[in-house]
């Protein structure tokens, strides 16, 4: 028999200026089953709890119902205060009479009698409610962060920094990502690689971390506290515990014309190859799809000269199942082709390039060894134009979104270009300048003022070649739309940053929400900006949208420490509020008739099978199974269910229905 | 159709299967489902247009499954409502064998459900006129008129779950119409539970009704329940352009698109 | 005679109308008493049967609301309701039950005003609607057979 205790609170005056509270009290106390109620002037302070606390005790009660704010304000103060009462603490509901009757209503019978009726609907609800406990789950404490390019950098060695183990893959033969590929760094000028390569060799050299590259992942399942991943080492063909790193095969190498990768094609590498002198593994990886071995069966010429005998022709993939507690997405962007503006010419004229491209013209570990040169015949642009929003912002285009790094790497280049060629001439065509951030406008004032780079503000309509020039036609705005042309040597193109050709997919096989652009999404814009809605998984960097490198290391430091709260705890604590799949007595064992219609509903994959077998081992039934793990409490799966096998603890069938009907019954 | 006839035979005398589900004489000029177990009595099987029960109905029902691996006779009815039953995980390939009738009366063997599907998709499920003008002419009703002649339609069920029943995707082991924890509808075959059967019957049957009539077939009070099946694949179609069964474990209703129609939304 | 106050009970979801709602109490924005909510976890966990048990029960009117579209806690419990909603309102249609007493909105939990506005509107729609006498009539059947 239920002894459900009603508690009415005041709130000061907020619900009793409105509400007689009193009245509330007394009808809700003739309620069957209710065997206390009283109103007091603060429920959520000390003695008001500890009212709550002693009617507990002293009537026994078996069910709570404090009518007062809002749950989302108070349902943990007074679930604890029935806790340390000896209640369970699910045995206790909020009946929301603040914010939703005396805030919105004007003092009236009407008022009250709305609030004897929100009262007496969770009177009925909490008569149903069962004691629910903390769902444990153990932790596995290895994270696995995905990506090796700054984000996944950082994010690897604060977490192993903590003393966790972390295991780092990387998709490339080196990590470094696209940091290491840029020049210098606004708005301090800092060489790019000089800042890094400390920390890839950090990475390295740390004993938590274990660094695969050239490396995939392959399958994620799991739930938070206990992933199972899958990686996929792809064949370097190269055994690389035995090669020293020497290098005598990338000489070698008699297929020199492969555009490089790390060069964005402005400079050429061998089938056997380190992307990059400073490439962490130092250590090469045959890039099959372009050596002559693998494609036409003869050569081998790197086998012979290898003094280490490392060379493994026959190396295949590898499939590697990994336990983690915890995931980093940090795989990155991408830049935009620019084949998508044929306005442009890109892809047409050979000096029309990308912004990641003038990047590597401007690295003294470049194509041109720092020095810009055009990439068509090597000479010095006199003139230079940048075109800002190449694609970004233009809804036309597929990308209403901002960017966000352009505005300031292209201040940038062109301040670096009025470094490097004295007398140069440099245009900026721009919609706005957008420099928030710390030393960022001055920045940006610094290459207007003291480099005396020309911002334009309009658009480029067209690029065109013409006697050895490239015409660029644009507009200028703040010049009553006069129509500009300048006559180049060089048009760098600030790309958009999109999202990496396969985010959809790997967003698909971790189960993580990404946008319409394929950028991962945030568990909540705002306060949860590196959780993703899959618990243990989380975000930094550009993956999750556009970012510079400091909004980028302080992400995934974030994400980092995400990472360590969680492998702080032995046991994990979920809320109990999920579905359970019923089971009945022989011969039924369950109502599920196994249509498993609820598991393609379920936004967590959370519902598997379960095979009910006799004591002999005999299949009997195949039902569906909901893993508390996973389960986050939507309930989509109870609505689903044509036979109501499946039900929610805390909204189940039976609760959200004698809610129903104590809601309208008031007569 | 002696071919049938021979096919089964061989089925049954070889032990491929232990029975075979198909259509037999019934009363008056009437056909029934039969339950062969021996070769010898394989003559008995007949096929013609009298033949409209949905023998898919018994692949799910306990007492059949006893029995052994069945054959099946299977009209495009049958063959719609195997897909479904397919793609819903009641049945598995290898535990039935299909003997498929075409329209034109030709047997036709089917070597996996995914063949069952391509050659549904030569014969796709279409809402005849007379049926589309009747649901036409209930939804011009005013809504008092229209709730008022549905309310005399269903008035005399008398709640015999023979829709139920007779409808392959009702396999459920318990209805929620059983379930009084808490008692969704209730037990008494009033208005207000006839309704609410009614709507629980064809919301269940969204997005996997494959039109099979079965349930209008079935009613002894000859209620035209089917017309609610009907309108639903009408709307599946109009809204989610799906329809019909397929192996595709997604139907309309397990399945979205974030772009799906809310202008009913505010 | 007394002026007919409709019963509306609202079908709303725990993260984004309830929030709304507790904004539109934060804000002081007025409305009328005729409608109370019922919490859920997520508009998926809505469960057609209980919107036709609450107009079995007398309800004149419901409002059904949760996340907007790509906002749902949850992920996708919105989409697969809102696909619910077009095919149970598809029948109900059909079978004369009259959809205009229901509302279906997504009002977010920064939406405090829009959260006052549906109730509103929704009070107003229903009161010049009247009271549903024609669905109370089939409901009483059994009262009245019991009674009697």
């Amino acid at each position: 028999m239920s002894k459900i205790g009603v508690f009415i609170c005041h709130c000061g005056e907020n619900i009793s200026s409105t509400v007689d509270v009193v009245r509330v009290a007394e009808e809700t106390g003739k309620l069957e089953g209710v065997e206390f109620s009283t109103d007091y002037k603060y429920m959520c302070s000390d003695p008001g709890q500890t009212i709550i606390k002693q009617t507990i005790k002293e009537k026994g009660l078996t069910g709570v119902v404090v009518a007062a704010c809002s749950p989302r304000m108070h349902e943990p103060t007074f679930r604890k205060a029935c806790q340390e009462a000896g209640l369970n603490p699910y045995m206790c509901e909020m009946s929301n009479l603040r914010e939703h009757c005396s805030w919105v209503h004007d003092k009236s019978e009407a008022t009250t009698q709305k609030a004897i009726d929100l009262v007496r609907t969770l009177v009925e609800k909490v008569k149903l409610n069962k004691p629910l406990y903390p769902i444990k789950v153990p932790v596995t404490k290895t994270a696995l962060v995905l990506g090796g390019g700054i984000a996944g950098i950082q994010a690897s060695l604060d977490i192993a920094n903590a003393g966790h183990k972390v295991i780092l893959v990387e998709k490339d033969p080196s990590i470094g990502g696209h940091m290491s590929q840029l020049s210098e760094t606004f708005p301090t000028l800092d060489c790019s690689q000089c800042i890094l390569t400390p920390r890839m060799v950090e990475v390295a050299q740390h004993p938590n971390i274990t660094l695969w590259t050239y490396a995939e992942l392959e399958k994620l399942e799991g739930f938070i506290g206990n992933f199972k991943a899958t990686i996929r080492k792809k064949a370097k063909s190269i055994d690389e515990n035995i090669c020293n790193g020497c290098g005598h095969c990338t000489t070698k190498c008699p297929t020199k014309k492969i555009p490089s990768e790390f060069n964005t094609g402005l400079g050429t590498r061998t089938a056997i190859y380190v992307p990059f002198p400073q490439a962490v593994p130092n250590k090469p990886v045959i890039d099959k799809d372009n050596c002559t071995y693998y494609q036409k069966g003869k050569c081998k010429i790197c086998e012979k000269l290898c003094p280490t005998g490392a060379i493994r022709f026959d190396q295949q993939d590898e499939l590697v199942e990994l336990e983690v507690g915890a995931v980093v997405i940090a795989t990155g962007f991408n830049v935009m082709q620019p084949s998508g503006f044929p306005e442009y010419g890109y892809g047409k004229y050979k000096d029309v390039i990308t912004g990641l491209q003038f990047e590597r013209l401007a690295s003294a570990s470049g194509p041109t060894l720092g020095e810009i040169r055009r990439p068509s015949d090597g000479k010095i642009p006199e003139k230079i134009v940048f075109v800002a929003c190449a694609g970004s912002r233009d809804p036309a285009k597929g990308i209403p979104y901002c960017s966000k790094i352009c505005c300031m790497y292209t201040a940038k280049h062109a301040m670096l270009y009025q470094h490097k060629v004295h007398g140069g001439k440099s245009y900026i065509f721009y919609m706005d300048i957008r420099a928030a951030g710390k030393n960022y406008e001055e920045f940006v004032r610094r290459a207007i003022v003291d480099d005396e780079v020309n911002y334009i503000r309009g658009r480029v309509s067209k690029v065109y070649e013409e006697n050895g020039k490239l015409i660029v036609k644009g507009v200028d705005t703040l010049l009553n739309a006069k129509p500009v042309e300048i006559e180049a040597d060089m048009v760098v193109l600030a790309s958009a940053a999109v999202a990496n050709p396969g985010a959809e997919e790997l967003a698909q096989k971790m189960h993580v929400s990404y946008d319409s652009y394929n950028f991962f999404s945030e568990a909540h814009p705002k306060l949860k900006p590196v959780e993703t809605n899959t618990a243990g998984i989380f975000l930094a960097g550009a993956c999750q949208a556009p970012k510079d490198i400091p909004e980028t290391v302080s992400q995934a430091s974030g994400a980092a420490s995400k990472v360590i709260i969680l492998f702080s705890q032995n046991e994990l604590s979920r809320e109990p509020v999920v579905a359970v799949v019923n089971r009945s007595a022989p011969p039924v064992y369950s109502t599920c008739v196994g249509c498993f219609m609820c598991a393609s509903a379920c936004p967590y994959q959370a519902i598997g099978e379960e095979l009910i077998t006799d004591r002999k081992g005999n299949v009997i039934k195949r039902v569906a199974k909901v893993n508390p793990g996973l389960c986050q409490g939507c309930g989509t799966c109870v609505a689903f269910c044509r036979s109501k096998s499946i039900d929610i603890d805390g909204y189940s069938n039976e609760q959200m229905y004698s809610e129903v009907m104590a809601l309208l019954n008031n007569d | 159709m002696n071919e049938l006839i021979q096919k089964a035979t061989i089925l049954l005398e070889s032990n491929s299967v232990q029975v075979v589900i198909g259509y037999g004489k019934g009363s008056a000029n009437r056909t029934r489902a039969i339950f062969i177990t021996q070769a010898a009595d394989c003559e008995k099987l007949i096929f013609d247009s009298r033949c409209i029960q949905n023998l898919a109905v018994y692949l799910t029902k306990q007492e059949i499954k006893k029995l052994g691996k069945p054959a099946i006779v299977a009209p495009i009815p049958v063959l719609r409502s195997i897909v479904q039953l397919a793609a819903e995980n009641q049945i598995a390939e290898n535990d039935l064998v299909v003997l498929g009738v075409t329209p034109e009366s030709e047997l036709v063997e089917f070597e996996s459900f995914a063949a069952i599907e391509t050659f549904l998709s030569t014969h796709r499920i279409e809402i005849e006129g007379k049926y589309q003008k009747t649901i036409e002419m209930i939804k011009s009703m005013p809504v008092s008129e229209r709730f008022a002649y549905w309310v005399k339609e269903l008035e005399p069920c008398f709640k015999c779950y023979a829709c139920r029943s007779a409808c392959p995707l009702c396999y459920c082991t318990r209805c929620t119409v059983e379930n009084n924890q808490p008692q969704w509808i209730s037990v008494a075959s009033h208005p207000l539970g006839n309704l609410e059967w009614h709507v629980m019957r064809a919301m269940h049957l969204a997005g996997r009704c494959t039109d099979c009539e079965a349930c209008y077939n079935a009613c002894p009070m000859g209620i035209p329940i089917h017309l609610l099946t009907k309108s639903m694949l009408q709307d599946v179609a109009e809204n989610f352009g799906t329809y019909g069964p397929s192996l595709d474990k997604l139907n309309a209703l397990s399945s979205f698109k974030p772009d799906d129609k809310e202008s009913f939304i505010r | 005679m007394t002026e007919f106050e409709p019963k509306i009970v609202a079908f709303v979801c725990n993260w984004c109308t309830y929030a709304g709602a507790d904004l539109t109490g934060t804000s002081r924005i007025k409305y009328a008493q005729n409608v109370k909510i019922i919490r859920f976890p997520c508009t998926g966990r809505i469960d057609f049967m209980l919107l036709l048990k609450a107009f079995g029960e007398g309800a004149d009117g419901i409002i059904v609301s949760g996340c907007h579209p790509n906002d749902c806690h949850y992920t996708s419990g919105n989409f697969h309701a809102r696909r619910r909603w077009i095919m149970f309102r598809g029948l109900l249609d059909l079978l004369g039950i009259d959809i205009r007493r229901i509302q279906y909105s997504w009002v977010s939990a920064a939406e405090g005003a829009k959260w006052a506005d549906i109730v509103n509107s929704t009070v107003k729609t229903i009161r010049e609607l009247g009271p549903y006498t024609d669905y109370a009539k089939v409901a009483g059947y059994l009262e009245k057979e019991v009674k009697e």
